[in-house]
């Protein structure tokens, strides 16, 4: 046995890579081991077919804290977002709705739906923006813990509690609904047409095993506000060079600071010894020690897989089991000749933002109900962008990418997940021909076609049941209860083993706050 | 991007300038000319013509038109006769402006309602219960604002409105080169003015008609810069820049009660019940917090500190309008400026401002924020009550 | 000086029970009732000759011992069953399983088929008895001012994050993770019966648009079984009728067939009521046990309205998704998965994926294919309700949309009765020979004839947002932004059902 590291982090994705980048600033000696020959995980570019460099996965950067770009100084190593600004939703037959960075133009688009809804738009965008500056001291600070006695997080839940009343009865109220309500009931209370609600409450059950009428889900709408405030950048934005842009420069940040990173290091499982951890094993057999182990890998690989469940109590292993993770959602990625043509829109520029396709909330509703009882939506929701126009570096010249999320995909197909590989054409089949119905001619544009259903996220990048967040941002599995009560921060049972991937507080998307916040929970706890 | 408004074919032909902005989503002229001086000198001798279609229009009429607008806003518009009109504003539950505008009573059942936002769910909402029909005529409505001690004589060239008859605040129906018209006496000058209202139809027949007249009266097409410093002078508000409505505002302090801004006289507290009744009531019993006032800057100590560099006080031909702060005669910060400018007519350097009511009242000393040669210095100001300029031909 | 100190809109059970507080608080109280008869949606109705039913709701576990207590009404006839009858959940492959609150004889039921399943009812019972008294402190009491949390308040809200956290911190941990899960994750988690499953989860998603993977179906299941006790003997129409002397006793002025067309008011305060012909009575303080939404946009003035309440009020959902069936029956049909077996009560709803589909159709505005009913036989308790031998069926039936696509035509009115009537011959194949006659009420019809928006039997929907801060903000205590108007109904604090609480905690505020 060799050299005995501070800390070891399993897996390179954008978590991960943070996380090391941040320990190795403060001075600690880090290896990261990845599974992949590539840096990433979910966040990685591949050139899946020649001249097309994919955002496989993960495609759009969304709340990625400003402070870890800062911190980390990122753009030097790299990094550079480009803002989504535009949604689009296209309709059969019809221009359907685009809403742009120009208030008056999006008033105009709007209004051909609803005059109401286009006046109502800026004063529920106000509404949000007083609710996301306080779901933003959620989001940068660990999850309260409403259960401790500790006095520390006694005045930590008095503060927000004030924070909460100084708001006023409003705000509290608001707040209430905004976490108990579903996404449709909640626009409800402001919008009256489906072309506009539909595209606002995909937000709300992107990556859930949850319909946009399922309570519970408005809570995620507050992200898009999120970043409005953070003064940074837009909340959607794109990495240049793919969303791999991102995991590299957080990689080569770590280097910077003496971080060592390897690939194609699949760790087997950690080495535990009388209820500490001391290092891993690789998938070779290699014993690589460390004084502390950071797993970056979902909660139930990190805990039932790489370390074992005979290393937890009976009840911390319950409440792994029952942590949902249900993977709802794939990927289609298409290399295409050229752009995509949308009825009665000329110009790209309505191509550079977003694209939903959710024409309406019996839609999506209807996508939803067939993922329910096992199957693929036969007509999903589809979220088009088109990174080759923003960044043009990702195609030749003239040809383009076109990155389609697709939900609903359910791991647990009704004949049992195994049998994905072979539906996986006829789900790409699928969202082809829902896009081609918004673009005529889009199959005969296209050059390459590649299908990432849950079971390929699972069996590929390790996302246990192929769930993009490492386990649904559901109430019972968020703040305090991400992933299980009690172990919101990033500590575990077993002593010198910490996680800091999504499925940790505050979870899910490229926001990096995960492996941020466990970087700073770690150096604060002594123990590295 | 911003849309034509209905006499875009003929200001895009006048504009030479090319200094266009957005208003309301639609393209409006800065000034036809690179500096805006000459049209501001038309406002006040001769005439200028201003395309003000960007504002927003609404039709409100059906036997309970009178009832919900005397609901809606703070006046009583029962009491409003046919042929008046009147400028008045509109407040939330809680007393707090969103708007303001003008309302024309055009027939015993038929108002019109100008607003600076777009309000027709505003108005939607609070009409449950009445009679009555909200169309939103914005496009297909076009407003020419005919200002200046010039302009009855140009206008009576081309229209059977009897102007003689027309005072001040009435409007009346008739025609202008054959093209059906609204023509009332009002506008945002302060000065003698007509504003013209037509249907897109005969737009442009009526701009060329203007123009034409206009012809020997010194008439010069005006932009909103020139319009700008004839507002200040006349001492109005205006929505967005001077105040903010309520339904924009992410913070109570932002928001300004009718009181504060100096629209109290419109405010009509006893009668039926209107939206932010209760709230106006008591902040009426408690005296406002704050007041809306003018400030004449003290031009000796402006060329006091220019001096101090070796310059002469910067004047600039337009006003401001990104709010400045005001201090008290300890220099502790007290409220501030919210737009202002050099006005030619009165050699002074104006500027609106909200302060508190302990330092509202006439002649109070304050001092203003200046910046000379990159540095900030304060200044010695007065305060005075709007309006600055007020000329006897306005109501004449 | 007023006509009365207290004027009661609408003779429900909340209503009665407002009523008898404020005159048990020596106000003089008049109570007026649309409808000829008293008790809302508790009265009993002729719905075919010679038989009646005890109510459109009928479950009467809810009324709250203290409330009785308070009102005296077992002097006024009141009587608590000494227990729960069972509820039958049939099969058609075996006997089906009989449901008891008492964990033990559930568990014997279970015995033969799944003995885990027997064990798991009983900790499932013990958790929700561990939870109960968490869940009354909030239920119980009026809920705290969010406006201006005041001592009082602070008091309060310190007792129920106190109960919780006494709890232990595993339990209250439990507690929160529980609450916002679907019926499915929760049930699915404790238990392998797909019937008992089912049986437990239909009654919490009645009344909440949300099906068993809607989350959120947990803390409805637990705000309804936490509160549950023995029910009335003679069901609802016992309670009416208790209530009703409970109140006349202590001099409340009872008109019914007196529609109340507006409420009176004067400079931002309620001071009466205007009856529909004319008649204007005025009161200190007038309570509604009307639902929020006919309160506020049809009997407030308009012009007194704030607009963001009236905006609240606008939004708040209720969205009725039940209808209600009425069998006439010449005698009790045969059940062939428990021979001669009458009982009380039949829930039919074969597993939660069944109940799923049954809701996903009024999110489409179609009423269900094979719909979920809830079954009541008060005639073996009440046979005076029918002609000797003969029965009645009492039947909720979900889920039926208010705004059906296309409308309530006859066409469609049949064709609901048609699937109603397939799902009960399916456990009961003789039924169809034994009826005598029917009464179908859509959620239209509710509306129309007990005046309940949107046809929704608890006054708007019990969602987590419209349960905690209830009807909305504004008025989530009982008192309105009208000085002299109350909320006293089932759309008040904690909610709807036949509780009798809403009415009790009202009246404390009216009387304060």
């Amino acid at each position: 046995m060799g050299k005995r590291y501070d800390a070891i982090v399993v897996g390179g994705g954008h978590n991960g890579l943070i996380c090391a980048a941040y320990l190795a600033k403060a001075g600690r000696d880090v290896l990261v081991l990845e599974k992949r020959d590539l840096l990433g995980g979910a966040a990685a570019t591949e050139e899946l077919y020649p001249g097309f460099h994919f955002s496989t996965c993960s495609y759009v950067v969304s709340l990625f804290r400003p402070s870890i770009l800062r911190e980390l100084q990122l753009a030097r190593h790299g990094m550079q977002l480009l803002p989504l600004e535009t949604s689009f939703t296209p309709l059969a037959g019809d221009p359907g709705l685009c809403r742009w960075p120009d208030p008056q133009r999006s008033r105009r688009e709007i209004s051909r739906f609803s005059a109401r809804d286009a006046e109502v738009y800026p004063e529920f965008s106000l509404a949000m923006t007083k609710m996301a500056q306080l779901a933003r001291s959620i989001v940068d600070a660990p999850a309260p813990d409403p259960t401790s006695w500790n006095p520390r997080e006694l005045a930590r839940l008095l503060r927000l509690g004030n924070q909460l009343r100084r708001g006023g009865a409003e705000v509290m109220d608001l707040n209430l609904k905004l976490l108990t309500m579903s996404a449709v009931d909640f626009l409800e209370r402001w919008f009256e047409s489906d072309v506009l609600k539909a595209p606002m409450a995909v937000s709300g059950i992107i990556g859930t095993y949850l319909g946009v009428r399922s309570p519970g889900t408005a809570y995620v709408l507050l992200h898009h506000y999120m970043g409005e405030i953070d003064g940074a950048f837009r909340s959607w934005g794109y990495s240049k060079g793919g969303t791999g842009g991102v995991s590299l420069a957080c990689a080569r940040a770590a280097e910077s600071h003496g971080a060592e990173i390897r690939t194609g290091a699949a760790v087997e499982r950690v080495l535990v010894d009388n209820g500490r951890a001391r290092g891993v094993v690789l998938a070779g057999g290699d014993e690589l020690s460390a004084r502390t182990v950071v797993s970056s890998c979902d909660p139930r690989l990190t805990f039932l897989g790489l370390v074992g469940a005979r290393h937890f109590d009976e009840s911390f292993v319950a409440a792994i089991e029952r942590y949902k993770l249900r993977g709802s959602s794939g990927k289609v990625n298409l290399a295409v000749d050229r752009l995509p043509e949308f009825f009665g829109r000329e110009g790209t520029a309505h191509l550079r933002g977003d694209i939903a396709i959710a024409p309406g909330i019996d839609y999506l509703e209807r996508a939803y109900d067939e993922a329910k009882y096992g199957d693929f939506s036969k007509r999903p929701y589809i979220n088009v962008v088109i990174p080759s126009l923003l960044d043009p570096s990702v195609a030749p010249p003239g040809k383009h990418i076109i990155s389609m999320f697709v939900q609903y995909a359910p791991y647990h197909l009704a004949e049992g997940a195994e049998h994905w590989p072979e539906k996986r054409e006829a789900f790409g089949d699928a969202v082809v021909d829902t896009l081609a119905e918004y673009c005529p001619g889009l199959e005969e544009s296209i050059l390459f076609r590649h299908v990432l259903t849950p079971w390929d996220l699972e069996k590929e990048y390790g996302l246990s049941e192929g769930n993009i967040f490492q386990g649904e941002l559901s109430l019972d599995q968020l703040l305090f209860q991400r992933p299980a009560a009690g172990w919101s921060r990033y500590r575990t049972p077993v002593r010198n083993l910490w996680t800091c991937g999504s499925g940790t507080h505050p979870g899910g998307g490229i926001m990096g706050a995960s492996g941020q916040l466990a970087a700073a929970a770690l150096l604060e706890s002594g123990e590295l | 991007m911003p849309e034509p408004s209905v006499f875009h074919s003929r200001t895009a032909q006048l504009c030479t300038s090319h200094r266009w902005k957005d208003w309301g989503g639609y393209y409006a002229v800065c000034s036809y000319d690179m500096s805006p001086e000459p049209e501001y000198q038309a406002f006040r001798h001769s005439a200028g013509l201003i395309d003000v279609s960007p504002l927003f229009k609404y039709e409100i009429a059906g036997p309970d038109a009178a009832a919900f607008l005397s609901r809606l806003t703070v006046k009583d518009a029962t009491k409003l006769r046919v042929g008046r009109v009147t400028y008045l504003c509109w407040c939330d539950d809680d007393g707090k402006v969103i708007d303001d505008g003008t309302l024309s009573r055009l027939g015993e059942e038929h108002f019109r309602l100008t607003a600076a936002e777009p309000s027709l769910h505003w108005l939607a909402s609070v009409s449950r219960g009445f009679r009555v029909t909200i169309e939103d005529s914005s496009a297909r409505l076009g407003t020419l604002a005919l200002q200046g001690p010039e302009s009855r004589r140009i206008l009576e060239r081309v229209t059977d409105v009897d102007l003689a008859a027309l005072k001040f605040f009435r409007v009346a129906a008739g025609t202008l080169a054959g093209v059906p018209v609204w023509i009332s006496r009002t506008g945002y000058t302060g000065d003698l003015g007509y504003e013209i209202w037509v249907g897109r139809d005969g737009a442009e027949r009526v701009y060329d008609a203007i123009t034409e007249a206009g012809r020997g009266h010194g008439l010069l097409p005006a932009g909103l810069d020139a319009l700008d410093v004839a507002r200040i002078e006349a001492g109005f508000v205006m929505n967005g820049v001077d105040y903010f409505s309520a339904h924009h505002c992410l913070t109570e302090s932002r928001k300004s009660s009718p009181f504060e801004l100096g629209l109290g006289w419109t405010v009509q507290l006893d009668r039926g019940p209107f939206v932010g009744q209760a709230a106006l009531a008591r902040e009426k019993q408690r005296g406002p917090r704050r007041a809306f006032v003018g400030l004449d800057v003290s031009w000796a100590q402006l060329e006091e500190v220019f001096a101090r560099y070796g310059l002469p006080p910067e004047l600039s031909l337009h006003a401001w309008r990104d709010g400045r702060p005001v201090y008290d005669g300890e220099e502790r910060w007290i409220g501030q400026a919210t737009s202002g400018a050099w006005s030619p007519t009165l050699k002074k350097n104006l500027a609106l401002a909200l302060l508190p009511a302990g330092h509202a009242a006439t002649g109070t000393p304050v001092r203003c924020e200046v910046t000379a040669e990159y540095r900030r210095h304060t200044v010695a100001a007065r305060v005075v009550k709007p309006p600055f300029f007020d000329p006897e031909r306005k109501r004449a | 000086m007023s006509d009365f100190d207290v004027i009661v809109i609408g003779g429900g059970t909340n209503g009665l029970t407002a009523a008898a507080y404020a005159a048990k608080r020596g106000r003089r109280t008049l109570l007026l009732e649309r409808r000829d008869v008293l008790g809302g949606l508790a009265a009993g109705e002729e719905f075919h000759p010679e038989h009646r039913t005890d109510g459109v709701l009928h479950d009467t576990a809810g009324v709250r011992a203290w409330v009785a207590r308070e009102l005296n009404l077992e002097r006024h006839g009141l009587v608590r069953r000494a227990e729960e009858p069972p509820v039958l959940l049939p099969a058609t492959n075996g006997p089906g399983l009989e449901l008891w609150r008492d964990p033990a004889r559930t568990a014997a039921e279970l015995a033969a088929t799944s003995p885990t399943d027997g064990a798991a009812y009983g900790r499932h019972r013990e958790f929700l008895a561990r939870a109960a008294p968490v869940l009354s402190r909030f239920t119980d009491h009026a809920p705290p001012d969010l406006h201006a949390p005041g001592l009082g308040d602070l008091l309060q809200l310190g007792r129920s994050a106190l109960g919780l956290r006494l709890l232990g911190k595993r339990e209250m941990m439990e507690l929160l993770r529980v609450v916002p899960l679907s019926l499915d994750d929760w049930l699915g988690e404790q238990f392998e019966t797909p019937l008992l499953e089912a049986g437990l989860a239909a009654p919490a998603l009645h009344h909440t648009y949300s099906g068993p993977r809607s989350p959120h179906g947990a803390a409805s299941l637990l705000f309804a079984e936490c509160t549950a006790g023995a029910p009335v003997a003679g069901g609802p129409r016992a309670l009416v009728r208790a209530l009703e002397a409970a109140a006349r006793a202590r001099g409340v002025e009872v008109r019914a067939g007196a529609a109340v067309e507006r409420l009176l008011g004067e400079s931002g305060r309620i001071t009466g009521v205007r009856l529909r012909g004319g008649e204007e009575i005025t009161a200190g303080a007038v309570a509604a046990s009307c639902d929020p939404k006919h309160l506020f946009l049809d009997l407030v003035p308009a012009a007194m309205m704030p607009r963001n309440f009236e905006r609240a009020a606008t939004a708040y959902r209720a969205r009725g998704t039940a209808a209600k069936v009425h069998l006439a029956l010449a005698a009790y049909p045969d059940l062939p998965c428990r021979p001669g077996a009458q009982p009380a009560a039949i829930r039919i709803g074969e597993d939660l994926e069944t109940l799923e589909h049954a809701f996903d159709a009024v999110k489409y505005r179609r009423f269900s294919e094979r719909p979920i009913l809830d079954v009541r036989v008060p005639t073996l308790e009440s046979p005076d309700l029918a002609p000797e031998g003969h029965h009645v069926f009492s039947v909720l039936v979900h889920y039926v949309p208010y705004d059906l696509e296309g409308g309530w035509t006859d066409a469609q009115r049949e064709n609901l009765l048609h699937r109603v009537l397939a799902r009960l011959r399916l456990y009961l194949p003789g039924i169809q020979d034994a009826i005598l006659g029917h009464e179908l009420l859509t959620p239209v019809d509710l509306e129309t004839r007990y005046g309940v928006t949107g046809g929704h039997l608890h006054h708007g929907e019990q969602a987590l947002d419209q349960r905690l801060v209830r009807p909305f903000l504004g008025c989530a205590r009982y008192a309105t932004p009208f000085p002299g108007l109350y909320l006293c109904g089932s759309g008040a604090h904690p909610g709807g059902g036949l509780t009798c609480v809403p009415g009790a905690l009202a009246a404390r505020e009216i009387c304060r």
